[in-house]
């Protein structure tokens, strides 16, 4: 009885196989051998084909590789092979195809279809298109968020200036409320600078007086010494008089210096080369004040005569609308 | 209030003159002449030891001394460094970067 279920099940295995490779390879028109054939196959001494065909159907599927490819150790089992084609037709073909996807080339059953293919194109075009789509709508959402800022003057106001308490060139306490009810420029340098600071405060005694004249406004330079130390109050006091004679110098105790530098973010650094000879490396800004002494609009070093005049009354009249 | 005199008072009797407007238009033109001359003289060798790095034919060698007499040290060496900054920018516009310095 257990040869019989034995028996049975081979027979079973070798018919579902037969089925599976029937409804495969169409193409090579298995007609469908008998197990007795299978079983006499598997005697031959071919270990390639025991390797490659678990269920052992025999040395016909290696006869059909050989026909599909082009190696071959065993050439007279294929001259033996070709001579009985019409019984063993089906085996062949039924072992070629399993040898074949035991090898792993794409064959209808395996992952790869075409179907499968269509659907990853499909799938991938959507989602370049999606992408694409949210894209553009993020930069239109960028465009119109700045054109809608454009209207006025910036958002927000950057946190530059604050209070503080400083020295005079007569040798008064002032505060930044001293300074308020007029526009007023800043600038931070130091006395003993070789060109930079002269130039620009040049310019900036100039630009005044160019204020002045084109649209009346009063403007209150100042010029901050970066350079408590060596900048006492008589010093900036003979410095400042030779530009103009409204330019205020102020000085300050190194602390309060440091305050105001950083509340303005301004940058400096003395490159001590000797003791009292050195330079002070320092960022070369002008800073506009409103009447509230709010900070307005910085002006750089490029900026000439004419066109530092006229950036700062452009910025007033459009601070007064 | 206190701290505030003692700071006024410190150095309360030296005033840079060197930095005022006078000493300051005399430097520039003695560091003018200075290096019209180097340009001038810029075929020669230069022989002689400026500062920072700079060299100088002997031709202008007086000059040189006017110029750091009527300058203080710092702002000599830091013309001195402008001067080397100029010459390498115009160098390199020159040539084109054919020259590899």
């Amino acid at each position: 009885m257990a040869t019989a279920i034995v028996r049975s099940a081979k027979n079973f295995r070798n018919l579902h196989q037969r089925f599976y490779f029937h409804t495969l390879l169409t193409k090579c028109r298995p007609p469908i051998p008998s197990p007795t054939i299978a079983d006499n196959i598997q005697h031959r001494a071919l270990p390639l084909i025991q390797q490659a065909i678990p269920f052992g159907i025999g040395f016909q599927s290696f006869v059909a590789d050989q026909r599909f490819s082009s190696t071959s150790t065993t050439t007279g089992t294929v001259q033996s092979g070709h001579s009985k084609p019409n019984s063993e037709g089906g085996d062949k073909s039924g072992d070629s195809n399993q040898s074949k996807s035991d090898t792993g080339k794409p064959i209808r059953g395996g992952p790869i279809s075409w179907l499968s293919f269509l659907l990853l194109a499909l799938t991938g075009a959507g989602i370049i298109w999606y992408y694409d789509k949210e894209k553009k709508q993020h930069i239109e959402e960028i465009n119109s968020a700045s054109q809608a800022v454009k209207q006025g003057p910036s958002v927000g106001k950057a946190a530059i200036g604050g209070p503080f308490k400083l020295i005079n060139h007569d040798g008064k306490n002032v505060t930044e409320k001293d300074f308020l009810g007029k526009w007023t420029v800043i600038y931070f340098g130091f006395t003993h600078c070789p060109d930079i600071c002269p130039d620009e405060l040049q310019k900036l005694a100039a630009a005044v007086d160019k204020i002045k004249e084109n649209s009346g406004i009063d403007i209150v330079p100042a010029f901050i010494s970066v350079d408590p130390e060596r900048d006492t109050v008589e010093q900036v006091r003979e410095y400042v008089k030779e530009f103009h004679p409204k330019l205020i110098g102020l000085t300050g105790s190194p602390d309060e210096i440091r305050n105001i530098a950083r509340a303005y973010r301004v940058y400096y650094m003395k490159t001590a080369e000797e003791d009292s000879d050195y330079l002070v490396d320092h960022s070369i800004v002008m800073y506009l004040m409103s009447p509230k002494m709010e900070f307005v609009k910085f002006f750089g070093k490029n900026n000439d005569v004419n066109s530092l005049a006229d950036g700062i009354i452009k910025e007033i009249k459009q601070y007064k609308r | 209030m206190a701290a505030l005199e003692a700071y006024a008072s410190r150095n309360a009797d030296e005033v840079h003159t060197d930095v005022l407007l006078k000493a300051r238009q005399a430097c520039y033109k003695s560091r003018d002449a200075f290096y019209d001359c180097l340009e001038k003289e810029s075929n020669k060798k230069p022989t002689e030891i400026a500062s920072v790095g700079l060299l100088y034919p002997a031709e202008c060698k007086a000059l040189r001394a006017q110029f750091v007499n009527h300058c203080r040290a710092s702002w000599v060496k830091h013309f001195d460094r402008l001067y080397c900054k100029n010459k390498r920018v115009t160098r390199l516009l020159d040539d084109g970067g054919e020259t590899r310095r």
